[in-house]
């Protein structure tokens, strides 16, 4: 074994390497004859554009598969997601809090919902239809233009108070501020059996000083998400379609004090009481009214 | 290391003159040596200016405090025992437990693990400082991999305990007794409560238990070959002959055999002081040379470690540049790693060398040293002993010579097949003669044993013959009662004959009939006639000329000849109450009847020519080492085909051709016989040339000294040297070699501590058997490296992907671990019980620096080809999960910054569904998962892929390794366990797969 564990001195290591590169008794570099290396690079493409042929070919088998307009699996997704703007965040969650005599610090979050109720203007809901039926839209055929479903619009005046019409602050600067909740999309979903699903807003269960019970109005009214919004055929049938939204305006938040607030989607088929996630079937942030 | 090794040993052997040179020689050389060493090697010559050979009785007995009639007293005894020790030689000095424990930790991989697990505390930390609500999750891999290193180096250290311990069992096998005389009183105690002092009695097949100066002696011979490498037996006397206390007639060595007679000494020295001893100490405070397979292990760790870190260092460097945070780049860092190294293999190494050790023990190669498992097969030369070795270590009968006729003799292990001619008048008389004129006798009491098991007393060729005429003619011990013997002369080295009268089993015949054998040219000539064909015939030219040829022709075979005579003598003369006298020798010694020739041989073991054949055909060199006449050599040689029976010497041509030695062209020769006196004056250019041009080469007339100089002459071709050694002088040797072999049954101890492995048989072919057993275990470490490192490029792929293209994790950095040490342990054990394919011993054994454990072939079939394939079918199976939960693959490139933010709970699909941060989480273990299964699946493939490397599957068979079917149903056993048994740990990140 003392072959092996013989040290070279670094002039031979660099002598080595030398040759390694380039060899000039048999015309070898980096241990192989150019047109070996030609071959071998070849025969690697080769070996290569063939695996990433039988790649490709099996990710478009697999596209084949499936269907376009319903995912195979929603096991995955069984309650929906409920999502709240303005939406700020801080270290755990939801942190919205802002000083009604500080108009900077409640500008940008009246500008979120603007941006976010942009997408609910008569204007660009053009290609849904008007609903008024309170029941679920089921639709088997393509009934609408270029092989598509319809949508039932959702314009920003059903939030009547809340829509930033009439009070383009949302009531931020009298400490009555309005919260949009949107309940996550989920593909022939249907959220409860007869009932429309409905918005409940409340302190969370901590024991409130004074025992008070949040004062909400929500719009619509009742904070209903209305069922002839339901169910949703997918992107691809129902390319206009809108989620519905609830929008409630806290009337009693104390101020000067943080509280925190959740907002339940009541329903036969919504649960809220998942362990690991926050955000199904309720929504919970913390607020902080500075005078 | 070596010639200080060969220094050391000719300080203590070859008393002063040859060391002188060599010394400074050496002090020339290693003028650096280490203090301690050279502290040694001082305090070993003072010491042994021993003077107690010089001492009279009184001075002896003043000098221990003994007294040479009562002995010492139990009491004293005591106080020598506590202050000097037990009497046995220490063990090599050990490691201490915790040090080999810390380096298991700290081997191989385990460093880069543990970098790793601080890399994760430390980000941990950061994260902590600046945000309190840090995930865990770095914290939780920190921890795994901390704990992986930990299990794998407690495995590791249990399995090395474990095949330590096996050999300390066996040396702790044969207790040794010592007949001492204490308080008067003659006591049998345990060799290694003997001290200093002590009286003690060795006779005739003791092994003398400590170094003792002689007091009285009756014909004590003792055998010092395993100390100076003399064969002949030494005569012991209670005179002081010689200045050197190594040469002078009253001091007997420890762990030397006393052969013949009785002798009482004083006990001068016990344990590691003694002569021995200290060899002994010396020669395993030598540092062993790595293994081979230690060699090629580090060399794959330096690549697979070396990948790890610059592909880990390069994307951590692009993560960087790609505007990633550097706490996640040190994350992706710490995943590429991960990926990259086989946490599982060393420990499966480990296992797999050492359930090859197990099944070599199984058949007689005790192996030491686990690594020495793999070093075995790559062996490229065997230096071998001949006797005991390549022989049976006993006299046989192999020929005889009668009626002008040359017979063969069976001289297999039961010599049951004699199948010779045994019709001819001439037989019956010479079987007689073998019969009677034979003092050996069979211990009484052995009647239930086989004949060739039987213990016999008496010299090795009176056995050989006392067997061979009980084989053939029954019960030999009736036959001589039936023809009582009257007379006897003993055979000595002046007559060179022996001779017995016996009366004739006829009790009508009152001849007595005088039989005598000896050396052939002696009985030739006493005797005047011949017996042909059961006829006397006189003693003409022809007989005598034919005599002459077969004595030749059996002595040319090595072989040991006797003659064998007899003589009637006439009745008138020599009257049945005629009184012989054997000193005054009234009886005819002269014109006696020649009879026949008879030669004996150590045979060779029957299975060896079958296994030299072997190694020949696996490309090993077989060279003979025998302190031996060249002759003998040859001829066994010849018998065991370490010498083909179609290769000639110089020699042999030279008289082929009737031309002088000189003039033969020597690449005409493919044999070559070497004797120690020629080695001697050779220069190790000319020792290099004869190693490299013949392919068969008997050493003959060596010192076990030499056997040193061949190893080296042998290790300079660049050859895995293998060698077997029995002696304590046969310790640098077997230390020198890569692999050493000592002889379990004519092993001294300090050759078993020196080698890496105990022949438990002492047989040759099962070192053969052990090169089978270390090629396969090198075949199925490759096997099981190429079937671990396949999965390592899957594992890599998605941190590369993930960083790169920015899909969601395919797979997180436990899961990996998971297969690492999981689903992928036991297969790749299983590989381990591959069975050998049909080449194993076809091929040239491997060059130990160009055949690598891991070379560039396996390397980028490994990763380039299978594990390529094994990445693009996970990634299939990973987004057909996506796609089927509605995220298609393109709406997945760059989806990651969206896919990890935490605030973003309404993240959309190709379905315009919405995904909260929960809900993605939960989707990405299900990729965790598929990935994981996908691999899993595609490892048991692999797995059937890496059965073989060169037969086909359907060669090998299917299903002839039970162990690999074992290996997959335990893969998709765990696998099931994970993904739906562990789907509530979140910490492990499995979901149950639909």
């Amino acid at each position: 074994m003392a072959a092996l564990q013989e040290k070279k001195s670094c002039s031979q290591r660099m002598e080595e390497f030398q040759h390694y590169c380039w060899n000039p008794d048999t015309g070898q570099m980096l241990g192989r004859t150019p047109a070996r290396w030609v071959w071998i690079s070849l025969y690697y493409v080769a070996f290569y554009v063939v695996m990433t042929g039988l790649f490709a070919l099996c990710i478009y088998v697999l596209m084949q598969t499936i269907d376009p307009y319903t995912p195979d699996y929603q096991d995955q997704l069984k309650s929906p997601g409920v999502t709240l703007r303005p939406d700020v965040y801080g270290d755990r969650g939801l942190d919205i809090s802002y000083n009604v005599s500080d108009n900077s610090s409640w500008v940008g979050l009246v500008h979120t919902l603007h941006s976010f109720l942009a997408g609910y203007t008569p204007a660009s809901q053009r290609g849904s239809i008007n609903c008024s039926s309170e029941k679920y839209f089921f639709q088997e055929s393509f009934g609408a233009p270029n092989h598509t479903k319809f949508s039932c619009k959702f314009t920003v005046d059903m939030l009547q108070n809340c829509s930033g019409l009439a009070d383009p602050n949302f009531g931020f600067e009298e400490g009555k501020p309005c919260f949009i909740i949107k309940m996550n999309r989920i593909v022939q979903f249907l959220p409860s059996n007869s009932t429309a699903p409905r918005v409940d807003c409340a302190f969370l269960d901590e024991p409130h000083r004074d025992a008070r019970t949040l004062q909400v109005e929500y719009y619509p009214p009742n904070g209903t998400f209305s069922l002839h919004y339901f169910p949703y055929y997918g992107k691809k049938a129902q390319p206009h379609y809108s989620n519905p939204l609830v929008a409630a305006k806290l009337l009693n938040v104390p101020q000067n004090e943080e509280v925190v607030i959740v907002c339940k989607i009541l329903a036969d088929h919504v649960t809220f009481d998942n362990p690991h996630d926050p955000y199904e079937g309720k929504v919970e942030f913390k607020l902080r009214i500075q005078k | 290391m070596s010639r200080k090794t060969l220094e050391i040993y000719s300080v203590e052997l070859d008393g002063t003159k040859d060391t002188k040179q060599t010394d400074q020689e050496d002090d020339k050389k290693y003028n650096d040596l280490d203090l301690k060493k050279s502290h040694q090697k001082e305090e070993l010559k003072r010491e042994l200016d021993l003077d107690d050979h010089k001492l009279t009785s009184e001075e002896l007995e003043q000098k221990y405090g003994t007294n040479i009639i009562t002995g010492l007293s139990s009491a004293r005894a005591a106080e020598h025992l506590a202050r000097d020790g037990p009497n046995t030689l220490s063990p090599p000095k050990q490691t201490p437990e915790i040090i080999k424990f810390l380096k298991q930790m700290v081997g191989g991989f385990s460093i880069l693990l543990w970098i790793g697990a601080v890399l994760c505390w430390i980000a941990y930390g950061i994260q902590y400082v600046n945000d309190k609500s840090a995930s865990l999750d770095s914290v939780y891999l920190g921890v795994v991999l901390a704990l992986v290193v930990i299990l794998t180096g407690i495995f590791a250290y249990y399995q090395e305990a474990k095949s330590t311990n096996i050999m300390a069992s066996f040396s702790k096998m044969i207790p040794q007794e010592a007949l001492v005389i204490r308080d008067s009183e003659k006591k049998v105690i345990p060799a290694e409560q003997l001290v200093v002092g002590d009286i003690v009695e060795i006779k005739g097949g003791d092994q003398i238990p400590a170094d003792i100066r002689l007091l009285s002696s009756q014909g004590c011979k003792v055998d010092n070959s395993s100390l100076t490498g003399e064969s002949e037996p030494q005569p012991r006397s209670a005179e002081f002959t010689h200045e050197n206390p190594l040469e002078t007639k009253n001091i007997g060595f420890y762990s030397t055999t006393c052969l013949e007679g009785t002798a009482t000494g004083v006990v001068i020295n016990t344990g590691d002081r003694t002569v021995i001893g200290r060899i002994a100490s010396l020669a395993s405070g030598v540092g062993s040379e790595k293994t081979p397979i230690a060699t090629e292990i580090e060399h794959f760790v330096h690549i697979v470690a070396g990948v790890a870190v610059s592909v880990g260092l390069l994307f951590f460097i692009i993560a960087v540049s790609l505007k990633y945070q550097v706490l996640d780049s040190i994350i992706f860092l710490i995943g590429i790693i991960v990926a990259n190294v086989p946490e599982g293999l060393l420990a499966t190494v480990t296992v797999t060398l050492s359930l090859t050790a197990k099944r070599m023990a199984k058949k007689n190669c005790l192996v030491k040293n686990l690594e020495a498992v793999e070093t075995l097969g790559s062996t490229s030369i065997i230096c071998s002993d001949k006797t005991g070795t390549l022989t049976q270590n006993r006299m046989a009968v192999a020929h005889l010579w009668f009626d002008n006729q040359i017979f063969m003799a069976d001289t297999s292990e039961n010599q049951l097949n004699q199948a010779f001619d045994q019709s001819s008048g001439t037989w019956a008389s010479l079987s007689k003669i073998i019969a009677l004129c034979n003092r050996a006798e069979f211990r009484p009491g052995q009647e239930n044993i086989p004949i060739m098991k039987k213990v016999v007393v008496g010299d090795a060729s009176e056995t050989a013959l006392l067997k061979f005429s009980e084989v053939i003619l029954g019960d030999v011990m009736e036959i001589r009662k039936r023809n009582r013997k009257v007379a006897e002369i003993p055979f000595n080295s002046t007559n060179k004959f022996q001779l017995s009268i016996h009366e004739t089993e006829d009790p009508e015949d009152k001849h007595f009939l005088v039989v005598m054998k000896g050396a052939p040219e002696r009985i030739l000539e006493r005797c005047s006639t011949i017996m042909i064909n059961g006829q006397e015939q006189p003693l003409g030219k022809s007989n005598a000329t034919a005599f002459h040829t077969a004595y030749m022709e059996l002595g040319g075979l090595g072989e040991r000849v006797l003659g064998f005579c007899h003589l009637y003598l006439p009745e008138d003369e020599f009257p049945e109450s005629y009184p012989f006298d054997v000193d005054a020798m009234n009886f005819p010694t002269s014109n006696l009847c020649f009879v026949g020739l008879l030669s004996m041989i150590d045979p060779p073991r029957s299975t060896v020519p079958d296994a030299v054949a072997k190694c020949r055909s696996a490309g090993i060199k077989v060279i003979m080492v025998t302190g031996d006449h060249p002759i003998t050599a040859k001829a066994v040689a010849k018998s065991v085909g370490v010498i083909s029976a179609s290769s000639e010497t110089v020699e042999d041509i030279a008289r082929r051709c009737s031309i002088a030695v000189e003039q033969v062209n020597k690449r005409d020769a493919r044999a070559a016989v070497v004797t120690g006196m020629e080695l001697k004056d050779m220069a190790p250019e000319q020792l290099d040339e004869i190693l490299a041009n013949y392919s068969e080469i008997v050493f003959a007339r060596t010192s076990p000294q030499q056997k040193l100089i061949i190893v080296e002459g042998c290790q300079r071709q660049d050859a895995v040297v293998a060698v077997t050694g029995d002696g304590v002088n046969d310790s640098p040797a077997l230390k020198k070699a890569d692999i050493g072999i000592a002889m379990g049954i004519a092993g001294s101890d300090a050759a078993k501590n020196a080698a890496d492995m105990v022949l438990l048989d002492d047989n040759f072919a099962s070192i053969v058997t052990g090169v089978e057993e270390g090629r396969l275990i090198f075949d199925n470490l490759k096997k099981t490296i190429a079937y671990t490192l396949t999965k390592n490029i899957a594992e890599l792929c998605p941190f590369l992907i993930y960083i790169i293209v920015g899909l969601p994790l395919p797979i997180g950095t436990i899961t990996l671990l998971f297969i690492d040490l999981g689903t992928d342990i036991i297969p790749s054990i299983a590989l381990a019980y591959e069975k050998a394919e049909s080449d194993i011993m076809n091929r040239k054994p491997r060059h130990k620096k160009k055949d690598r454990l891991v070379n560039h072939q396996l390397a980028i079939y490994s990763y380039l080809h299978i594990g390529l394939m094994q990445a693009l079918g996970a990634f299939l199976v990973y987004f057909t999960v996506y796609a089927q939960q509605g995220f298609w693959p393109t709406s997945l490139i760059n989806l990651r910054v969206r896919w990890e933010k935490d605030e973003l709970n309404d993240v959309e699909d190709s379905y315009g569904q919405e995904w909260t941060r929960y809900q993605r989480k939960y989707l990405e273990w299900t990729g965790y998962t598929a990935f994981f299964v996908g691999i899993m699946v595609q490892q048991i493939a692999d797995l059937i892929i890496r059965k073989t490397r060169r037969n086909s599957i359907f060669q090998q068979g299917l299903f002839r390794n039970k162990v690999i079917w074992v290996g997959i149903a335990s893969q998709i056993i765990i696998a099931l366990i994970l993904s739906y048994g562990l789907g509530s740990v979140t910490a492990l990140s499995f979901t149950m797969l639909r």
